[in-house]
């Protein structure tokens, strides 16, 4: 056996650097002098850029494979439910355009294509909302309602969901964690240079205080500057800025009128002239961004955008610019150095991609952590395949939601729809889509990230129009249709008559905490 | 109905309880809350329970009386029927609550006070046990509810301790139970928990000595013990049916 892997150094103590580490560290056993080694270097002096603020449910698996308590996320992260995303003024920019991308399943989802049903409008499809007809959580999300009780115990719901986060919050919370409970070794120092062996490994990274930090396998977390996968590999990146035109985003941080104000259970994403805002909705504070194209709206316009959207409050908050360069490195992985978060690409957080993109890193860079260096390049490249395909998808998918808009307000919405600009493995689904819904083949990865549910959602919610007209036996199973549209509306009224406000529960969860059981 | 007022001998020295109206309190309770202390007397009737409490989510202990909301099978013609009656229910219709007397400032804020149910049907002026004699001072029988009041209050902590060590050790588990009665009937109970035997079983000697010195350990089997008792329920539940 060549050199065992028996060091890992994770460079960048953002939220990618500390979740590579504790998952790292959780799995390979960094505490038992026979585990892997997991060294976090981080410069003191380079601030958290802190971009993501809402997750994907798989958050919820990671947070279990580190071990962690969800009270005690919960307490110290600002914590609120998310379940999924309400897009309002996408279509058509009207005061009542809007519909649900949410993250429980279509009912019968998988069993038969009801769908088709609903584009039919037979057989027990109601409403002009796909969401509403097919999925309950969109009423509960309209009712500010909680995925769960107080009874539901930790990680386990009544409807699927995700968490809104303060990132700089969950940064100290997970380096309290991963250092204290799961052995990550934390030094506090500013990488000044890169040493590489023969085979242009590297060796070490080079530490102002401290010297050489070597290690088996580094793992870049350093954000956009990219240290040890841009900039001292060279490794290209690949702009898809031809494809997403958002490249700038200003925030700010909006305070609740009182304490016991509601919290939105959901993102709300509201299209504008330039661009979107996003609205997510903290314990302490909603977070506010337009993520707007340079191209199509002065700075100054945008300003006024958001302004208008926040109201009279906006005057006295700090506004923060941030800049989107939309793509990602041409692979992620290369000789012993793997890149996890900004450092490997960004898009704009129209569906919360980035943590959930550090979490899938991660979790493959853990369970594929080569045992030894003569199989690493192995691992790197299925590594790189997988990611690629992943950033791709993303891509596709947000772009599916600018296709679909039928605003022609702005530049910005038309040229979104210009062919030219659209990806070609985007067009063929549309293609397919024509004719059918979106299905579990249509996407070839065991581990979709946005699984073809998400597409129906997108699809149906704009406003899409599959043709069924040849295959009119596809509406054939009315009794499939009649239970399952009947199902949702009492599963509906069921849920929307028990669940708690989000904010009760948070308190209550702050108070009392979650069962484990 | 509740609604509670602090017991005085100025207020109440006219009132009288009867006792034989106190177990209405249970007549359509199907889970009574219960504490360690009386735990041997509960077995030999009774299952005993783990529920969670709807407002906070946390673990109560509670006799079962029935498998239906509002159905204690031991309340039969306008009675209990149980051999031991549940401190719960023999505390009727009397509470223990903070104190609010504030103008005394001898006392501490957090010191508690009895109180007493005003819209107990037990109360009476007439007939039943009084609570202070006519010079105002406590009778047995109110002297003797204060020792049940004190009982629950110190059940509380017992509980509590038990209840910790159980998650703690992680010994607690979903009970479901699917339940085919005498006329073909079926009910399915969910949101019941009980101590989980396997784990229990495994625990390690430290782990069963902790136990030991704290005194839970008798507890714990006891409420292993109680579950056989859902089949007496059962029996009770059948015999209505038909």
């Amino acid at each position: 056996m060549s050199k065992p892997i028996k060091t890992v150094v994770v460079v960048g103590g953002g939220i990618a650097g500390w979740l590579t580490a504790g998952r790292l560290a959780a799995k390979h056993k960094a505490k038992d002098p026979n585990g892997v080694k997991v060294i976090l270097v981080e410069s003191p002096n380079i601030p958290i850029i802190g971009v993501g603020e809402g997750t994907w449910p798989t958050m919820r698996s990671t947070l279990i494979a580190l071990g962690i308590s969800e009270t005690d996320f919960i307490r110290e992260c600002e914590v609120s439910f998310k379940q999924g995303a309400k897009f309002a003024k996408w279509v058509d920019g009207s005061e009542d355009d809007f519909y649900y991308h949410p993250l429980v399943l279509p009912q019968g989802f998988g069993k038969g294509d009801l769908a088709a049903h609903w584009l039919a409008k037979e057989n027990g499809a109601s409403t002009s909302s796909f969401s509403k007809d097919v999925c309950f959580q969109e009423a509960i999300c309209e009712l500010g309602l909680a995925p769960k009780t107080i009874r539901t115990p930790e990680y386990a719901d009544v409807a699927n969901y995700a968490y809104h986060l303060d990132s700089g919050k969950f940064v100290v919370f997970l380096q309290k964690y991963c250092t204290n409970a799961l052995g990550v070794i934390h030094i506090l120092d500013d990488v000044t240079d890169i040493n590489t062996c023969e085979n242009g490994d590297i060796a070490a990274v080079v530490t102002l205080e401290q010297g050489d930090i070597k290690g088996d396998l580094f793992v870049d977390c350093t954000g956009f500057s990219s240290l040890l996968l841009g900039k001292h590999y060279q490794v290209p990146f690949k702009s898809c800025s031809d494809v997403l035109f958002v490249d700038t985003a200003l925030t700010v941080q909006v305070p609740y009128e009182n304490e016991h104000d509601d919290i939105a259970s959901h993102t709300i994403s509201t299209g504008q002239e330039a661009g979107w805002i996003w609205d997510i909705g903290l314990q302490h504070r909603r977070g506010v961004g337009y993520a707007y194209s340079s191209k199509y709206s002065s700075e100054e316009q945008a300003r006024a955008v958001l302004a208008k959207y926040v109201g009279d409050k906006f005057a006295s908050l700090t506004i923060r610019k941030i800049p989107i360069v939309s793509g990602h490195r041409e692979k992620f992985w290369q000789k012993n150095c793997v890149a996890v978060g900004l450092s490997a690409g960004f898009l704009e957080p129209l569906e919360a991609s980035a943590l959930v993109l550090v979490e899938l890193s991660a979790e493959m860079i853990s369970d594929q952590l080569p045992q030894s260096r003569d199989i690493m390049d192995i691992v790197a490249k299925r590594f790189n395949e997988t990611f690629l395909y992943r950033w791709e998808k993303i891509i596709d998918f947000l772009k599916l939601h600018y296709i679909l808009s039928k605003r022609t307000d702005n530049a910005f919405w038309t040229d979104n729809r210009s062919p030219q600009s659209i990806p070609e493995s985007l067009k063929e689904s549309m293609a397919l889509w024509q004719y059918r819904s979106p299905a579990d083949h249509d996407f070839s990865s065991n581990n979709e990230i946005f699984p073809a549910a998400s597409y129906q959602y997108v699809l149906y919610g704009m406003g899409f129009k599959s043709d069924y007209s040849h295959t009119t036996y596809a509406l054939d199973d009315v009794d499939f249709a009649q239970r399952h549209f009947a199902h949702n509306r009492k599963f509906t009224e069921k849920t929307i008559s028990t669940l708690p406000k989000n904010r009760e529960l948070i308190n209550k969860v702050i108070e009392f905490g979650f069962n484990r059981i | 109905m509740t609604k509670l007022v602090a017991v005085d001998n100025k207020n109440h020295l006219n009132t009288r309880v009867d006792l034989s109206k106190i177990e209405q309190h249970g007549a359509d309770l199907q889970l009574v809350p219960v504490v360690l202390s009386e735990f041997i007397n509960l077995a030999i009737q009774y299952p005993i329970v783990l529920t969670k409490n709807g407002n906070t989510g946390q673990f109560v202990i509670s006799a079962m009386l029935g498998f239906e909301p509002s159905e204690n099978l031991f309340w039969q013609q306008e009675q209990w029927q149980g051999l031991y009656v549940p401190l719960q229910i023999r505390r009727q219709p009397f509470f223990i609550a903070p104190s609010n007397q504030q103008e005394n400032t001898n006392k501490h804020n957090n010191e508690l006070t009895v109180c007493l149910n005003t819209e107990s049907p037990s109360l009476s002026n007439q007939t039943g046990e009084a609570l202070f004699d006519v010079n105002g001072q406590e009778s047995k029988y109110f002297h003797e509810v204060k020792e049940l009041l004190s009982q629950l209050l110190m059940g509380e902590k017992e509980n509590n301790l038990l209840l910790k060590n159980l998650t703690l050790m992680d010994l607690i588990q979903p009970m479901s139970l699917d339940i085919t009665f005498a006329n073909q009937s079926t009910t399915k109970l969910t949101g019941l928990y009980t101590i989980d035997q396997d784990k229990l079983g495994s625990l390690s000697n430290e782990q069963l000595i902790t136990l030991y010195e704290m005194g839970l350990l008798p507890s714990i089997y006891t409420m292993v013990a109680s579950l056989g008792q859902v089949h007496a329920l059962i029996n009770l539940k059948n015999k209505r049916l038909n």
